[in-house]
């Protein structure tokens, strides 16, 4: 058993500061000029496609594409750095959020020459927007059962299933398709499986919304009948879908969307503390030192990413604390302030807080299977 | 150098190696009764330079810095070592040197005086040779260094039988030496990140026990480790003890790059005191539930660990104290998120 689960960060890089106060001065303008409010969940919730294509022209999305690829050909840090100062402030950006931070990487890794030169450059120039395709009805926390079928035809693939919880379907260009290539073997229930790119403006593709309970549309229903899907848009290799997808999860899992979902409550709460419209309770102190201390962790993971090294346990650690602490912070200001605030702006965040926060620590693997990681990590298992 | 080229240095790898090997964790204190200073384990840290690792060398110390201190202080958490390490180098031998005074060779630990000469709680007073004591007097704050035989002294101990002695020293009999007020202030900052780099390691090794004994135990016909409830005990202990790491590893950075006067270590220092404090609660009472009634008793190594990690977050300010600084702090700064990444205001 290794004491330290989360590795140590580096010390910081003079030059990502400097990168740091260029986001923060830039989003500063962009409040300034009422191009976006401020809010709470931002990157599944807001988007923005001109704000999007905005952070592009300055070379804040894509960052890490190789340049031959459209990219910017930056580093982990990086992105990092600029990725946290979008979520701090709540920017607009779910229009880049699933292709930056997951599709992106999982072409570079696993994608075809052609299929990077295909859709990269517009990744890169927030130009082209993707989903996640990997739940079911009868599969969230179990993916490996999912029952998608993907069927051999002549060129390609004829795929069929249903899609759930698609965030984001409705405005996004494509995603990978988890299906099931190959017949479930009970013995080896991760083999079998593999990943389509399924541009959802094909025949056969129907997006259905599903409202979440703040009535508001982030999620769909996606059914796929039959769309047929050429071979030239199968991701990685055929039947390795499951080693993929891991992959790709750990993306998912590692950022600091995972603990800054709710950061601007805490932001306002302190300002109405100041101006005496807020109780000076020490549990916000509290959560200041956690996220502190949860800004210091994320950093070290994306570290740990940067130098290739695989940082699943350390991710699963602090997506579980992550998305605790700003669920907590989100019931914290409702318990405080309420969704009465005097201060209409906190106020609304309290309540944008109090409706996204039981996703949380569902999105992205629950809370009650990254434990599981972790515990397998601690050797336990 | 980023800290993991550092820790990967060879120096400090040697440093960490030497450590593990002073320190052999679970050393067997004696059942019921008031921990005491361990001497054996006491002259090899002096033989080693560890006593005085922070000291000057001019002042007969080492010469180290907080990064080698943060290693010490994990490790004598991690072994429940018996020693006043953070009183004698980073507080009492601090403190001697700030002053200009010699630190001769001896068992120190340290105090701040209210207006009576009086201070409690004070670590391992009974066994040192001597008291370095910071008081406010009339014309500022002054330290001086006390005799143990010149200083009124009742007994008393925290939560896990570890010496915390109240004191009375005569003021009137003291000659101090100036020091500027930031000094009683430096005091209780390197106090508190002394006691969380050492709860840090007290829960590592909380970590351990528990994961021995989860997959050792068998109930059911099956190790506990194997029931899904008991693996969610462990992990969230485990990411507890991750973040108070992490926090103090901060802290630590901060002390490094901007000394104790800056105002982003202090921040840095209330995050690591407030989330090691609060990680004592859950990784205590979760450890606790683990191990089930072996963990109450006496003899299980358990509540060495659990009781300093808890009694430990009550010395240099109470965990409250430390998260209404960081409040206050935030309201100071007016952007948290500046603060938090030491970064300019939006
Ligand atoms: C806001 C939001 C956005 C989402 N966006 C997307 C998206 O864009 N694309 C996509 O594919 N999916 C998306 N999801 C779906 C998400 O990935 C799933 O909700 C998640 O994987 C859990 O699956 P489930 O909802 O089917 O719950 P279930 O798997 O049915 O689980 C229900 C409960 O049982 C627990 N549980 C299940 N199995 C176990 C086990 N073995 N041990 C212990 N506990 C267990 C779970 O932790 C959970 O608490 C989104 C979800 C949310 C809330």
């Amino acid at each position: 058993m290794s004491a330290r689960l989360v590795p140590r960060a580096g010390t910081p890089d003079p030059a990502l500061t400097e990168l740091r106060a260029e986001v923060r001065a830039f989003l500063k303008e962009q409040i300034d000029a009422g191009v976006f409010t401020p809010g709470i969940d931002t990157w599944l919730t807001r988007w923005n496609p001109e704000f999007t294509r905005a952070l592009a022209a300055r070379g804040w999305v894509g960052m890490t594409i190789p340049v031959e690829y459209g990219g910017h050909g930056r580093t982990f840090m990086e992105r990092f750095v600029v990725t946290e100062e979008l979520l701090a402030v709540g920017a607009p950006v779910a229009a880049q959020w699933v292709a930056d931070r997951q599709a992106a990487p999982s072409l570079l890794k696993y994608g075809t020459e052609e299929q990077k030169q295909r859709f990269l450059p517009g990744i890169a120039a927030g130009e082209i927007c993707w989903a996640i395709g990997m739940s079911e009805p009868d599969s969230g926390s179990d993916l490996a059962s999912v029952k998608t079928k993907a069927t051999r035809v002549d060129g390609g693939w004829r795929i069929s299933g249903t899609k759930l919880w698609t965030s984001g379907a409705h405005h996004a260009d494509a995603f990978f398709g988890l299906a099931r290539s190959a017949p479930l073997d009970p013995a080896h229930r991760h083999d079998g499986l593999s990943q389509f790119i399924v541009l959802l403006d094909s025949p056969g593709v129907t997006i259905r919304p599903i409202l979440s309970m703040s009535g508001d549309h982030h999620f769909n229903e996606v059914l796929l009948d039959d769309v047929f899907v050429p071979d030239d848009l199968v991701l990685g290799q055929i039947g390795a879908g499951w080693e993929q997808v891991t992959s790709e999860l750990g993306y998912e899992r590692s950022g600091p969307e995972r603990f800054l979902s709710t950061f601007g409550v805490l932001e306002s709460l302190v300002h109405g503390v100041v101006d005496g419209s807020v109780e000076p309770d020490t549990r916000i102190g509290a959560t200041i030192g956690r996220i502190a201390g949860m800004h210091r962790m994320s950093t070290a993971v994306s570290e740990s990413l940067e130098r290739g090294e695989n940082a699943e346990l350390a991710a699963s650690v602090v997506k579980v604390l992550g998305t605790k602490t700003e669920g907590d912070l989100a019931d914290l200001a409702d318990e405080i302030a309420g969704y009465t605030a005097a201060d209409a702006h906190l106020a609304e965040l309290v309540r944008a807080g109090v409706m996204q926060r039981p996703g949380f620590t569902l999105r992205g693997g629950t809370s009650e299977i990254l434990r599981g990681v972790i515990a397998r990590g601690l050797g336990m298992r | 150098m980023s800290g993991q080229d550092a820790l990967q240095s060879t120096e400090l790898r040697d440093f960490t190696q030497m450590l593990s090997e002073v320190f052999t964790s679970g050393d067997d204190h004696r059942i019921g009764e008031v921990v005491e200073l361990d001497r054996a384990l006491w002259s090899t840290l002096t033989e080693l330079g560890l006593d005085r690792l922070t000291g000057s060398e001019e002042s007969g110390g080492s010469g180290a810095g907080w990064r080698e201190a943060a290693l010490l202080l994990e490790a004598t958490g991690g072994a429940a070592a018996a020693v006043p390490v953070a009183e004698n180098d980073l507080l009492a031998g601090w403190l001697l040197e700030t002053v200009g005074l010699d630190v001769t060779p001896g068992v120190r630990t340290a105090a701040v005086l209210d207006a009576d000469g009086r201070a409690r709680h004070v670590p391992w007073a009974r066994f040192a040779d001597s008291i370095v004591v910071l008081w406010e007097s009339p014309q500022g704050w002054q330290v001086a260094e006390v005799a143990r035989g010149d200083v009124e002294l009742v007994e008393a101990v925290n939560l896990a039988a570890e010496p915390r002695d109240h004191l009375r020293v005569d003021l009137s009999a003291l000659s101090g030496r100036d020091v500027p007020a930031g000094v009683a202030d430096e005091f209780r900052y390197r106090g508190a990140l002394a006691r969380a780099l050492a709860s840090a390691g007290a829960m590592d090794r909380i970590l351990e026990l528990v994961v021995e004994h989860t997959t050792a135990r068998v109930q059911f016909g099956r190790p506990l480790g194997k029931f899904q409830a008991v693996q969610a005990l462990v992990a969230d202990l485990a990411t507890e003890a991750s973040l108070a790491h992490a926090a103090a590893d901060a802290a630590v950075d901060a002390v490094l790059a901007g000394g104790f006067g800056d105002a982003s270590t202090r921040f840095a220092i209330a995050a690591a005191a407030s989330c090691a404090g609060h990680a004592a609660s859950i990784v205590a009472r979760n450890a606790h539930q683990a191990l089930g009634a072996i963990g109450f008793t006496m003899e299980h190594e358990l509540h060495r660990h659990a009781n300093r990690i808890l009694s430990w977050r009550s010395e240099f300010g109470t965990v409250s104290s430390w998260d209404a600084e960081l409040l206050a702090a935030a309201g100071e700064a007016g952007d948290v998120w500046a603060l938090i990444t030491g970064g300019p205001a939006r």
